[in-house]
């Protein structure tokens, strides 16, 4: 559905993508994740044909972004980052604006944004100004103004910062819905969990660049980085620390707190238990820290998704 | 403390728009006031007041007088056929045409009263009333100034007394004598041109007949015009800028790049932005006339087809400068402080704050290149002079307001994708 090759930008000198290149199938729900300034934004800006690349191709559909720009556009909804509506205006006039601009006619519009505003929990609000709405409520129009005009493909950029939980369920629930109607989404976030909870697939971008791309489980498996068990003590001392040390080399210590880097935490955690019972150590407390996305990202970009 | 006023005065030292409110435009508008008030420069550069002037007698005396005139220092003559002059002050171009009718040389001659006829546009009445305080002196001491004055002077006592008897016109000839011996006396220790000390003047008083050739419909015609015109073009103006800072609260609130989401041409963006502000324009002009007619009687009905052009005319103007401005800013702050700027001076030059005719010369040719001017001198056209829709004069300034609005929409256009469309 959307094949993006060799994506160069370059801004003031500065190289914000240096030759991205990724492939998203039909009804597909791709992840794009990095830290702030990492090139999420300008990568969907030009895929969303508001900003023109230096070089490469996107090819959305059938249609190539620079020669059939308009057409690309009727294929795809965007979900802004910012919460793009006219606060003086009620939901249901923001979804009629938003919506004619796709030249939907006026009877089958109307009869769309009230799908969407029953879809959205907000029916009973709509006339409200949207000044009034809690900042849930808004994204929550926020994405429902990208969807009237039946998109193929949703590019959502960040759209649940700084939500309620309810809110944030309401999104995940309503977006899990429109993936499993056939839609592609193309979803940037630095929250690890939505990632988790939402994406077929992954790609981590940093500097401009694809760093990795795949399902969790490839990622977890092409990842060098262990699991790790954290072991609370009550009576750890220096002498403790050298003998456990001396015994498992690949740990570090975090006050009274010991990580152990593991390969096979099943076998493992009986190993450690036993020695410390050995050593006198009382253990208060033992924790699985298993692979995640936030281990995944720390380890190959050497920064938290939030820097 | 001192520290908290220290960066107090760092950060105001470093808002550009706060030195501008403070020094700028009142720097700008002290040295407009000064220039219209008349303050500022030598006295010898002070600006002229224009005066037609038709010569219909075409005699020796006729042009020795108007060559008299010609050497006041606060007139600038210029010789027209009466029917020009007429049609230039008709179209507002001047304010009034001295007319030196048949039979100047001879009332001159024999002490009659002087064919003097001053036409002029009521709507210029201060300018007219300059104008008369410099021309009165001169022409009252015309008989002392120009050959046969004390033969004058007694012809002109003896009329005055009625007298056919040749006794009684020697006698006040002997009289009219002394009094031209004194009276010389007076011009000679330099009091000539003062009316009020000036006993040539008292004793002549003024031969100019005065005809208004522009007449106002209604006594309260003229002022409320002025008042009308110059605050509603002054307020538009910042109200469009209002309309035209909307682009930059789409650019801030995310809604200008939304709308580069959807398919719809970006130029579209500031094309609709022009639309909305040409309608509210239109809109606020029109209320504004209805007021005044509603309330001060402002007689709107007869004036009706001039009125919507000159509105429209108007608001097409001021709607793209409102635009304009916001598409060259890049900030709300960076329009606010430009704007005000602006539209303050643009309005004292133009007539908005002081009307045009109060003004030097000078400041009134300069007053063309504000968009107050045209719109001030259409309304003007409109209730004013009474001018048909489609004379002339009217129409060119209907049209110059329709050019600086494509003028500045086109530059809008330019300046939109140069700085709006910079998103990313």
């Amino acid at each position: 559905m959307i094949e993006i090759k060799n994506l160069k930008k370059t801004y003031e000198g500065r190289e914000a993508l240096k030759g991205i290149s990724f492939t998203i199938k039909e009804g597909e729900f791709y992840g794009l994740l990095g830290p702030n300034g990492a090139g999420k934004t300008t990568t969907i800006s030009i895929i969303s044909s508001i900003l023109k690349a230096d070089s490469g191709d996107v090819i959305i559909g059938r249609y190539n972004i620079d020669t059939h720009p308009q057409n690309v556009k009727q294929l795809i909804g965007v979900v802004p980052q910012e919460i793009a509506l006219y606060n003086e205006l009620s939901a249901y006039e923001n979804l009629m604006f938003w919506g004619g601009l796709y030249q939907v006619p006026a009877n089958e519009l109307s009869n769309r944004a009230n799908e969407l505003l029953k879809q959205f929990g907000l029916e009973d609000r709509k006339n409200d100004k949207v000044k009034n709405y809690s900042g849930g409520m808004k994204r929550r129009i926020n994405i429902a103004s990208a969807l009237l005009h039946k998109p193929k493909v949703l590019f959502m950029d960040e759209p649940t910062v700084g939500i309620d939980p309810q809110s944030r369920n309401l999104i995940f629930e309503v977006v899990e819905k429109l993936h499993k109607e056939g839609l592609t989404i193309v979803y940037t976030t630095h929250y690890m969990e939505e990632a988790e909870r939402l994406c077929d697939r992954i790609g981590i971008i940093d500097n401009g660049q694809i760093i990795a791309e795949g399902t969790l489980d490839q990622l977890k498996n092409s990842s060098s980085i262990k699991e790790t068990i954290a072991i609370t003590f009550s009576n750890l001392n220096a002498l403790h620390v050298k003998e456990i040390a001396t015994f498992w080399s690949d740990m570090s210590q975090d006050e009274n707190i010991i990580h152990f880097h593991s390969s096979d935490i099943k076998s493992d955690l009986s190993k450690l238990v036993l020695k410390c019972n050995q050593l006198g150590v009382d253990i208060v407390n033992i924790e699985i820290q298993k692979t995640n996305l936030e281990t995944i990202f720390l380890n190959l970009t050497g920064k938290q998704l939030r820097d | 403390m001192i520290q908290l006023a220290i960066k107090d005065l760092k950060l105001f030292l470093k808002d550009r728009r706060s030195m501008l409110v403070t020094f700028a435009i009142p720097i700008a508008l002290i040295t407009l006031f000064a220039f219209a008030f008349g303050g500022a420069g030598k006295s010898s550069s002070k600006a002229k007041i224009s005066l037609l002037v038709s010569d219909l007698d075409n005699t020796s005396a006729s042009q020795g007088a108007i060559a008299r005139l010609d050497t006041l220092k606060s007139i600038q003559l210029k010789a027209l056929p009466l029917a020009e002059a007429q049609k230039a002050i008709e179209n507002g171009d001047e304010s009034s045409v001295l007319v030196v009718h048949q039979g100047f040389a001879d009332s001159l001659k024999k002490g009659g009263s002087l064919p003097l006829e001053l036409q002029y546009d009521e709507s210029k009445e201060i300018e007219v009333g300059m104008l008369q305080q410099s021309l009165i002196p001169t022409i009252a001491m015309l008989p002392f100034n120009m050959g046969n004055s004390r033969e004058m002077m007694g012809n002109r006592l003896a009329k005055m007394a009625g007298s056919s008897n040749t006794q009684a016109k020697e006698d006040i000839q002997a009289k009219s004598d002394n009094l031209f011996d004194a009276i010389s006396k007076g011009v000679a220790s330099g009091n000539g041109n003062k009316t009020k000390n000036n006993p040539a003047s008292n004793f002549f008083g003024s031969d100019i007949k005065m005809t208004k050739l522009v007449k106002a419909t209604n006594d309260n015609q003229l002022g409320l015009v002025q008042a009308v015109a110059g605050t509603a073009v002054m307020m538009l103006l910042f109200s469009v800028v209002g309309i035209g800072m909307g682009l930059l609260d789409e650019k801030q609130e995310g809604t200008l790049k939304r709308l580069l989401y959807t398919p719809m041409n970006p130029l579209n963006i500031l094309f609709g932005k022009m639309i909305s502000a040409n309608v509210i324009s239109i809109l606020q002009l029109v209320i504004m006339f209805i007021y005044a007619s509603l309330v001060f009687g402002l007689d709107i009905a007869s004036h009706l087809p001039g009125l919507l052009l000159t509105i429209i005319a108007t608001a097409f103007a001021c709607s793209a400068f409102g635009v304009l401005l916001a598409s060259f800013a890049k900030s709300r702050q960076q329009v606010q402080g430009l704007s005000t700027l602006i539209i303050l001076v643009m309005s004292a030059l133009g007539g908005s704050m002081i009307p045009l005719f109060l003004m030097p010369a000078l400041m009134q040719k300069v007053a063309v290149i504000s968009v107050n001017y045209w719109s001030i001198q259409g309304f003007y056209d409109v209730f004013w002079r009474n001018l048909p829709v489609l004379n002339a004069t009217f129409l060119s300034r209907i049209l110059v307001l329709l050019l600086i609005g494509l003028a500045l929409n086109s530059w809008a256009v330019v300046m939109f994708r140069k700085n709006i469309l910079k998103l990313t």
